[in-house]
């Protein structure tokens, strides 16, 4: 009995791509459909829920699907491209190489290495799943014959509450704090979190002498992250710039719920989980209008087309200082996620996979259909 | 343009110009001066760029008829340490550059003129240049790490202003020498040392690393409405002394960045300020007494900051030591800030 696999060059928890994969295994398995993780490189974390892709060689039975979750290279994308079976592309974009050269030789090659490796494998690929318009468009580029667009499946909605006593640490003694920016997002170059550091930084001289930023994210490129805290303390504004990375879900939501607004200022964003969260929590938006982040955001935030420091300065002034156009924003900020369909996004993706199993040789249907799908199996290692 | 040799005012003070593609170039000249001040933190032109790139350029050397296979790439070991290497180690990174590309030419030059060798003798050429590599990076890591064991920045300290109020009558005769030429202030210590200087009625520039402190100088003056007043920037003292021209300047004052650097960082600031005193001028040195130091800080701070203030005759015997003249120990009349006051030679 076949199934439906997914195959993700390293499954991470609390990064973007890891958390979609995971929420779709359990989705799928939901459904009633066998469905493994299988990886190339094991994260300590996760091991115990993955597979090395090559034990696939043997798990295979005729009819299955993989759908291999692109964002990055791997050694996989070839020895998928040699498969036999339907192989779904669901791309959550490349970064590319040119954000990293300054600061990685080897992460900028292994991202210009991806974008061949998406070209070698978008044609032949059963089916395209772009989790914006934007990510579509680009394998549309690629030469993929057929393409969708269904968001991510991990954003929570209802959102996760808030975690209670990290909230009140934020939230501090009441009205000794200036207006409290939050950038959320991996500190990788593409994210320019520097563009909000100097923001800050002409926003605490000028409108905002006690503005403050929290910025929580995961030092990805180990250089630059070193660099955003060396560019905020030789601004002298070490005190007013927090780092933060490796919080729950709650802890995270207690920052979206303590903040007054978030910025993003990204130069490259596939979708821009960030957003709806801040959004879903009541949180007005201000973003630089690149990427997919204008589908995203659409009219519930304020979107800037440039990002010089005094612009965004200023247009975070006046956004906290117009408790009517905030509350606007906040109102249609709660509507946007499912506005966006991210409140059916894993019901949308099981579908569209299953369509894919049932056209899949030595498969007539899906599950319900004359030839059902496998249940999950406990994993064995 | 630097950041650091500009200030950010509160409102647009510089006209868009180099329209184009580049994203930047609508930004008045502060904004650009301030984004452009994250740039320099970035790796490149490092060793860890310079050595990616000499890989790079082995990797891509052109292949000829009957070259033996190309290889695997460099070991993971040396990929690790070219990239590890910090911007600030730039010169030693063009030493291990030369020295790789010096090797490289040399393997190909053996590749040129052996290629009918077997496979097992190019490998030990590439084995050779590999260990060379390897051997270098390893002392530039040695060197970086005593150092800088711990890759702390002066910057990532509070520390307490100074307070250099026993000179404020004081200062405008420092200047009287060349009063044909403006004084400069490196570091601001507090608005008084400025407005000070200012009343002595030469041009005067202030420059200071920290944005608020430039700031909190720039709204005393007025600075940015029209007025006249000092020059301020934002700049560490020692880049913008770098930038200025010789006997530019009839007088330079150095407060604060002196005590907190390391010893060399002091010998560079006197070296690059007698550089750019006219002769006749004079040089002064602010210097916090090393009790009071140690009492403004937490022993934390104290202990990692990379120098701590020299004793005032410590002073006079460096300045003396570097060419300047009739180095003078002033003491405070009240506080702890004392003067050493020296003379570039005519």
């Amino acid at each position: 009995m076949s199934g439906i696999h997914l195959f993700v060059p390293m499954l991470h928890v609390r990064d973007a791509v890891g958390e979609h994969t995971r929420a779709l295994r359990d989705l799928l398995v939901a459904e009633g459909v066998d469905c493994r993780i299988y990886i190339e490189n094991p994260d300590p974390n996760t091991v115990h829920e993955t597979r090395h892709y090559l034990e696939y060689e043997d798990d295979a039975i005729a009819g299955d699907v993989l759908v291999y979750q692109m964002a990055t290279r791997s050694d996989m994308v070839a020895w998928l491209a040699g498969r036999p079976e339907p192989v779904v592309v669901n791309y959550h974009n490349i970064t590319p190489s040119e954000y990293f050269a300054p600061w990685n030789n080897w992460i900028a090659r292994h991202q210009a290495l991806a974008v061949l490796e998406l070209e070698d494998l978008a044609p032949t690929a059963a089916l395209g799943i772009g989790v914006s318009t934007f990510d579509a468009d680009e394998l549309r580029r690629c030469g993929c014959p057929e393409v969708v667009v269904v968001p991510v499946a991990n954003v929570r909605i209802p959102p996760t509450p808030p975690d209670p006593t990290t909230l009140a640490t934020l939230r501090g003694p009441e009205g000794e704090d200036g207006p409290r920016w939050l950038s959320v997002g991996r500190l990788a170059p593409n994210k320019a979190h520097q563009d909000t550091i100097a923001a800050l930084f002409i926003a605490r001289a000028t409108t905002s002498p006690e503005a403050r930023l929290t910025i929580v994210g995961s030092p990805s490129e180990p250089a630059y992250a070193r660099a955003l805290r060396r560019y905020a303390a030789e601004l002298g504004m070490h005190g007013a710039v927090t780092f933060v990375s490796g919080i729950s879900d709650g802890a995270l939501a207690a920052h979206y719920v303590a903040a007054d607004v978030l910025v993003m200022l990204s130069e490259h964003e596939g979708f821009g989980v960030p957003l709806v969260e801040a959004m879903s929590h009541g949180l007005p938006v201000v973003a630089f209008a690149a990427g997919a982040v204008p589908e995203v955001v659409g009219d519930a935030g304020v979107l800037l087309e440039e990002k010089g420091p005094r612009r965004v300065a200023q247009e975070l002034a006046a956004l906290i200082d117009d408790p009517v156009r905030r509350e606007s924003l906040v109102v249609a900020g709660r509507a946007r996620p499912a506005a966006l369909g991210l409140d059916r996004a894993g019901s949308d993706l099981v579908a569209a996979l299953l369509g894919v199993a049932g056209r899949a040789p030595g498969v007539s249907g899906v599950p319900g259909s004359d030839v059902p799908l496998r249940p999950a199996a406990p994993l064995s290692h | 343009m630097c950041a650091r040799e500009v200030g950010v005012t509160a409102e647009d003070s510089g006209t868009p110009e180099d329209q184009g593609d580049n994203p930047r170039s609508g930004l008045s000249a502060d904004e650009r001066g301030l984004l452009e001040a994250f740039d320099r933190l970035r790796p490149q032109g490092s060793l860890g760029w310079h050595f990616d790139d000499t890989v790079r350029r082995l990797l891509e050397r052109p292949q000829f008829p009957g070259r033996p296979n190309g290889w695997a790439g460099l070991p993971a070991d040396l990929w690790d340490r070219g990239r590890g290497t910090k911007a600030s180690e730039r010169v030693l990174g063009d030493v291990v550059t030369t020295v790789a590309q010096d090797l490289s030419e040399y393997t190909d030059r053996a590749v040129d003129e052996s290629y009918q060798r077997s496979e097992d003798a190019i490998g030990e050429l590439r084995r050779t240049v590999f260990d060379a590599v390897r051997f270098l990076a390893a002392r530039v890591e040695r060197l970086e790490s005593s150092v800088d064991p711990l890759g702390m920045e002066a910057a990532e300290f509070d520390l307490p202003a100074m307070d250099a109020s026993a000179w404020f009558d004081d200062a405008p005769t420092w200047a009287a020498a060349r009063s044909d030429l403006p004084v400069l202030l490196g570091e601001l210590a507090d608005d008084g040392l400025l407005a000070a200087l200012a009343a002595s009625g030469t041009g005067v520039e202030g420059v200071d690393p920290r944005g608020p402190v430039v700031w909190a100088a720039n709204a005393a003056f007025d600075v940015g409405n029209g007025k006249a007043g000092p020059a301020t920037a934002i700049a560490e003292v020692i880049d913008y002394l770098r930038a200025l021209p010789d006997a530019s300047r009839g007088c330079v004052v150095l407060a604060g960045c002196v005590d907190r650097t390391d010893i060399a960082g002091k010998v560079d600031l006197i070296d690059e300020a007698r550089r750019v005193v006219a002769p006749g001028g004079a040089m002064v040195v602010l210097v916090t007494e090393q009790s009071a130091w140690d009492a403004s800080l937490a022993p934390v701070v104290r202990d990692l900051l990379p120098g701590r203030p020299l004793h005032p005759e410590t002073w006079q015997a460096v300045l003396e030591q570097r060419g300047l003249r009739g180095a003078t120990w002033h003491r405070p009349t009240s506080g702890s800030v004392h003067a050493v006051v020296s003379e570039v030679g005519r």
